[in-house]
């Protein structure tokens, strides 16, 4: 069996030499995040699409180049970051990845001395499956994901959705391990309460 | 001893297996008699599952087949120019 590593790297090598069935592969495991984060950035849908666009005829002009000290979704979501801050600061905007001045909006939650004031819900039904308001659980936990600043919305994205190691993630987005989980933590946080004024 | 604020604001940490023995045994003896911290974990255990089951891949539709057209396209158009 080859190793994730060999697969890759095979994977590389026929995106090089312009393997159409290659890049669909590569096309279809990334677009979709591609675009989400890009739209996070952008807060454009349609400009996010044009991001995803010019980043994959950079990865492919550039896949030569690619010497495997990332993995391929990091080099790939690298670019695309670097594609839709530019895209942002052409429009006036900075965009910044760390969190600052966010907060998590929990500390209502408690009294004083840091006790619930409402004992949180038990979730015993809530699958995938089973529909809330008219939509699934998973249309509800998307909406919720597409209303999370940038660095959130790029943190559960890149980890949870692409699977992306941590170190990979922090690079990408240019932030401390720290801070990484902590944007995760509000970003569940986000995600947990919009599920639960549905419940 | 651990308030449920202070159980809440390490959630993540606990359902992720990113806290130290000594910690985690006090969020464990916490939340043995704690109900609303049991059940909020549950909660984030559950959003966590939930966000990881969301599917990264593209449906292979025909939008999509057009787009990865016009990249190639995008492409072989720009080659000559780019040496």
């Amino acid at each position: 069996m080859p190793t994730a590593g060999a697969k890759e790297a095979a994977l590389v090598q026929r995106l090089a030499a312009g393997d159409r069935a290659a890049f669909e592969q590569v096309y279809h495991r990334h677009n979709t995040s591609l675009v989400r984060v890009a739209t996070g950035v952008v807060r454009n849908r349609a400009t996010a699409e044009e991001v995803a666009q010019e980043t994959w005829v950079a990865v492919l002009k550039s896949i030569s180049g690619f010497e495997g000290r990332s993995s391929l979704a990091s080099w790939i979501f690298s670019i695309l970051i670097n594609k839709a801050r530019s895209r942002a600061k052409r429009e006036g905007r900075i965009v910044s990845f760390d969190g600052a001045g966010e907060d998590d909006n929990l500390a209502a939650a408690f009294d004083g001395r840091g006790r619930w004031k409402n004992m949180p819900e038990l979730w015993e039904t809530l699958t995938p499956e089973r529909i809330l308001a008219g939509r699934s659980v998973m249309a509800h936990v998307n909406a919720a994901i597409e209303a999370l600043p940038p660095g959130q919305r790029s943190v559960i994205i890149l980890r949870a959705q692409q699977g992306l190691d941590a170190d990979d993630v922090c690079a990408i987005l240019g932030i401390s391990e720290g801070n990484m989980r902590v944007l995760l933590h509000r970003a569940r946080l986000a995600v947990r309460t919009a599920l639960d004024g549905l419940m | 001893m651990l308030s449920c604020q202070d159980v809440a604001t390490r959630a993540s940490a606990l359902i992720d297996g990113e806290l130290g023995t000594w910690q985690t045994l006090q969020m464990r003896l916490h939340l043995a008699m704690c109900k609303g911290c049991h059940r909020f974990i549950g909660q984030m255990q559950t959003t966590r599952d939930l966000t990881e089951s969301l599917p990264a891949a593209d449906a292979q539709d025909e939008d999509n087949e057009d787009r990865i057209s016009a990249i190639l396209s995008q492409l072989y158009e720009e080659k000559p120019d780019s040496g």
